[in-house]
C-alpha cells in the first residue's frame, strides 16, 4: 500500500489540482482517492483497465464531484457523484488497453487538429472557451472534437485486444 | 431516426456527459436516451478520458507536499491490521471481511476476488499481499460489537412472503463495517438470483448503496453475513434486503423487497 501511495500519489493530486484550485481542497480529494482505492482495489480487475487509469477514474469523479458541488464550473454538466462509482459497470466493462505506449499510439492515429485539442484539454488543462479563444474555432466544431475524438480513440483501444479493424466515430 | 443514429447520438452524449459539456436541451436528451432500452453504455469512454489524462499528467512534477503524503500514509494505516502472531504482517481490513465469508457463495466469491487480486499483484502490486488468515463471521461480528463506539442495531422485519423471517444489522460508521444476523430467511439458488443487501443514506445520495450480494443456504437457523459495501456510508438510515439476479444489479427495481430494518 505504501508503494502504491508512493507510485500513484502524484498522479492524484495532479488530477486534483487539475481540477480544483482550493488547496486544502484539492488534499482532501487526494486523501479521499486513496480511501475510495484501499476500499475498492478488491474490485480492481487489471484485464479491465490498467493500474493507472483506475486510479484516474476515481480521482477524477472525486475532484470533478466537488467541483460541482462548489459550483466552481457552473457552465458544465455534472458528473455522477464520485461515491456512486458503478463496480458491476466496470466489472461488466470490455477491456480497454490502456497502457501508456497504447495510449500514445492511438492519440498518434488521430488527426493532427483533435490531437491538439487533446493536448490542449487533457495536458494543459484548458476549458473550452479557452480552447476556443487559443484555436479561434467556433466553441461547436470544438465540443464535437473532443467528444468524437474520444470515441475514436476508445474504439481504437478497445479493438487492440482482438485486433479488429477500427471503427473511427461518424463524421 | 433509426437504431443506429440513435446509438450514435447517444455514444456522443455520453462523451459529452464524461467530458462535462453538455449543454441543458443534451442533459435532456441524454437522460431521456440514458431510460431506451437500446441505449447501453459501459466505462470505457470515461476509462478512455481517464485514461488520457494520466497519460497526460503521469510526467509532470506536481509538487506534491510532504505534509498530504504524511496524511495518506496514515490514512492507510487505518486499513491494515497487524497480525500478532508474527509481526511484521498487515492485512487490509477489506481482505477480512472476504475472509470471514461463511461457506457456499460468499466463500467463492471470495476465493475468486483473492484470485483476482492476487493476480494483479505479480508485478506492480496495489497494496501489499495480504496473510491469509481465516476467521468467523460471528467471530468478527463479536469483534465488531466489542471494539466499535458508535454501533447501531435496527432490527429487520421480513415483507409478506417473507413473514418469518427476522433479524438484525449492527453498523460501524467509524469502522465502516457491519453485520446482519438473519433467521430464517429462506435459501436461494445462485443460479437463480441472490439476496442483495441496500444501505439507505440519504445524506450522502438519494439511492440506495450497495451493502453485497449474498446467499442463504440453509432454510432454518440464523446466518451472519458480513456487510460489503464498497462505498462509504455515513449516516445509514435504512437497510433493505432484495432479491435480484445472479450478480446483484447497481441500481435495485425493488420487485422483490425482502426485508427492511430501519435505524432508530
Amino acid at each position: 500500500m505504501g508503494n502504491c501511495i508512493a507510485k500513484y500519489s502524484p498522479l492524484v493530486w495532479s488530477i486534483a489540482k487539475r481540477h480544483v484550485q482550493d488547496h486544502s481542497a484539492a488534499e482532501d480529494i487526494v486523501q479521499e482517492t486513496f480511501t475510495d482505492l484501499w476500499k475498492s482495489a478488491k474490485r480492481y480487475d487489471p484485464a479491465i483497465a490498467s493500474e493507472s487509469t483506475f486510479i484516474g477514474l476515481l480521482s477524477r469523479r472525486r475532484a470533478i464531484d466537488f467541483a460541482r458541488k462548489e459550483s466552481r464550473r457552473p457552465q458544465l454538466e455534472p458528473m455522477p457523484e464520485a461515491e456512486s462509482l458503478p463496480y458491476a459497470a466496470i466489472e461488466s466493462s470490455p477491456p480497454l488497453r490502456c497502457d501508456s505506449s497504447d495510449v500514445r499510439a492511438a492519440l498518434k492515429e488521430l488527426p493532427e487538429e483533435t490531437q491538439k485539442i487533446f493536448s490542449l484539454h487533457f495536458d494543459e488543462g484548458m476549458t473550452h472557451p479557452e480552447i476556443v479563444e487559443k484555436t479561434g474555432l467556433p466553441l461547436g466544431t470544438v465540443k464535437t472534437r473532443l467528444r468524437r475524438g474520444l470515441i475514436d480513440l476508445r474504439n481504437r483501444l478497445s479493438r487492440l485486444d482482438n485486433a479488429q479493424p477500427f471503427s473511427p466515430a461518424s463524421p | 431516426m433509426n437504431d443506429q443514429d440513435i446509438l450514435s447520438r447517444f455514444e456522443e452524449l455520453e462523451a459529452g456527459h464524461i467530458l462535462g459539456d453538455l449543454d441543458p436541451d443534451e442533459i435532456k436528451e441524454f437522460e431521456m436516451l440514458s431510460l431506451d432500452p437500446r441505449c447501453q453504455s459501459d466505462l470505457s469512454l470515461e476509462l478512455t478520458a481517464s485514461a488520457l489524462e494520466a497519460e497526460f499528467l503521469k510526467d509532470k512534477d506536481p509538487d506534491l507536499p510532504k505534509k498530504l503524503l504524511e496524511r495518506l500514509r496514515k490514512g492507510m494505516e487505518e486499513f491494515v491490521v497487524d497480525e500478532p502472531e508474527d509481526g511484521a504482517v498487515v492485512r487490509p481490513v477489506a481482505w477480512q471481511r472476504l475472509l470471514v465469508a461463511p461457506q457456499t457463495g460468499w466463500a467463492m466469491a471470495a476465493l475468486l476476488a483473492i484470485f483476482f487480486v492476487a493476480k494483479s499483484f505479480v508485478e506492480e502490486p496495489l497494496v501489499a499481499r495480504p496473510a491469509l488468515v481465516v476467521n468467523t463471521p460471528e467471530a468478527a461480528r463479536e469483534t465488531l460489537v466489542a471494539k466499535a463506539g458508535d454501533l447501531i442495531e435496527s432490527k429487520f422485519g421480513g415483507t409478506e412472503r417473507y413473514s418469518q423471517m427476522s433479524g438484525t444489522v449492527i453498523w460501524s460508521d467509524e469502522l465502516q463495517e457491519g453485520y446482519m444476523s438473519l433467521t430464517n430467511l429462506p435459501a436461494n439458488d445462485p443460479n437463480a438470483n441472490q439476496y442483495q443487501l441496500w444501505i439507505v443514506d440519504p445524506a450522502r445520495d438519494e439511492k440506495p448503496v450497495d451493502g453485497g450480494v449474498f446467499d442463504i443456504s440453509t432454510n432454518d437457523g440464523t446466518v451472519i453475513i458480513p456487510i460489503s459495501n464498497p462505498l462509504a456510508v455515513t449516516n445509514p438510515q435504512a437497510f433493505v434486503i432484495t432479491l435480484e439476479q445472479p450478480g446483484g444489479v447497481v441500481v435495485s427495481k425493488q420487485e422483490v423487497v425482502v426485508a427492511l430494518a430501519k435505524s432508530s
